[in-house]
């Protein structure tokens, strides 16, 4: 099994402790759980939360363009995570039950 | 990664997509390693298909009944009735069996299958990343008629 990859959540994420441009957020998934999104899947995970408000441009710094997250993007969040976390927390139990 | 492939890589996106994120994304690309061009040219390709940016039309619904109204949708879907009509109408007439040269219906019907193919392909092209849903619709319509007429041709050994 590989890593962890859900380009979108990995993003949210990655914004959730505040604003970075994409190689930034690049670097920050790969120390978050050690999967290196391509440009490619970065910017498609980007046009689509962008697209849904779950996060936005910040005022860009020369070409790069630093995007944050949402208020709506974080209830997102949260609510996956919350659901992740009810889900491993299941699975460990049954782990642990053998 | 040099700016030449940079631009090439960029160049597949859609034009509205480049217009929002071509100068952010270019600067990324300057700091990525060729080894993910592969990457980007599959997710331009998904773009193409599946499209976060310029969906003109899809501002605009197309409706199911104004796609199959483009030639390009119901053409492949007639040949393929067709093909499917001629072969009922040959064993209506003549039976099952097998003849040892192939006549005059096994040419046509192998015209309109295998003609349908680029207008088939041109449809896809052309209407998949402007409507995705009622364009799978319809080329999952046009892949059934073709499967009929190919499944009946097939099972009876003709």
């Amino acid at each position: 099994m590989g890593h962890y990859s859900d380009p979108p959540l990995l993003v949210l994420a990655s914004l959730a402790n505040g604003p970075k441009h994409g190689h930034a957020m690049i670097e920050d998934i790969v120390r978050l759980c050690g999967t290196r999104l391509g440009p490619g899947t970065l910017y498609g995970a980007i046009a689509r939360l962008e697209q849904q408000g779950w996060i936005e441009p910040t005022p860009p710094e020369e070409r790069r363009q630093p995007y944050r997250i949402t208020a709506a993007g974080l209830r997102v969040l949260r609510a996956k995570l919350t659901t992740l976390r009810q889900f491993a927390k299941a699975g460990l139990d049954r782990v642990e039950a053998l | 990664m040099n700016r030449v492939v940079r631009h090439l890589l960029t160049r597949l996106y859609p034009r509205d997509w480049r217009k929002r994120y071509g100068v952010e994304f270019d600067a990324l690309l300057q700091a990525a390693r060729f080894r993910t061009s592969a990457n980007v040219v599959w997710s331009a390709l998904r773009e193409h298909i599946v499209p976060t940016r310029g969906r003109k039309v899809d501002q605009h619904p197309v409706s199911f009944g104004a796609i199959m109204k483009q030639p390009s949708a119901f053409l492949p879907l007639a040949m393929s009735l067709t093909a499917l009509a001629m072969v009922l109408g040959y064993v209506a007439r003549y039976g099952v069996a097998r003849q040892a040269d192939e006549g005059a219906v096994a040419h046509l019907w192998q015209i309109l299958m295998a003609g349908q193919t680029p207008i088939a392909a041109y449809f896809a092209i052309k209407w998949l990343p402007r409507a995705p849903r009622q364009t799978l619709y319809v080329l999952a319509q046009q892949a059934g008629a073709a499967l009929a007429s190919f499944a009946l041709v097939f099972f009876l050994g003709l």
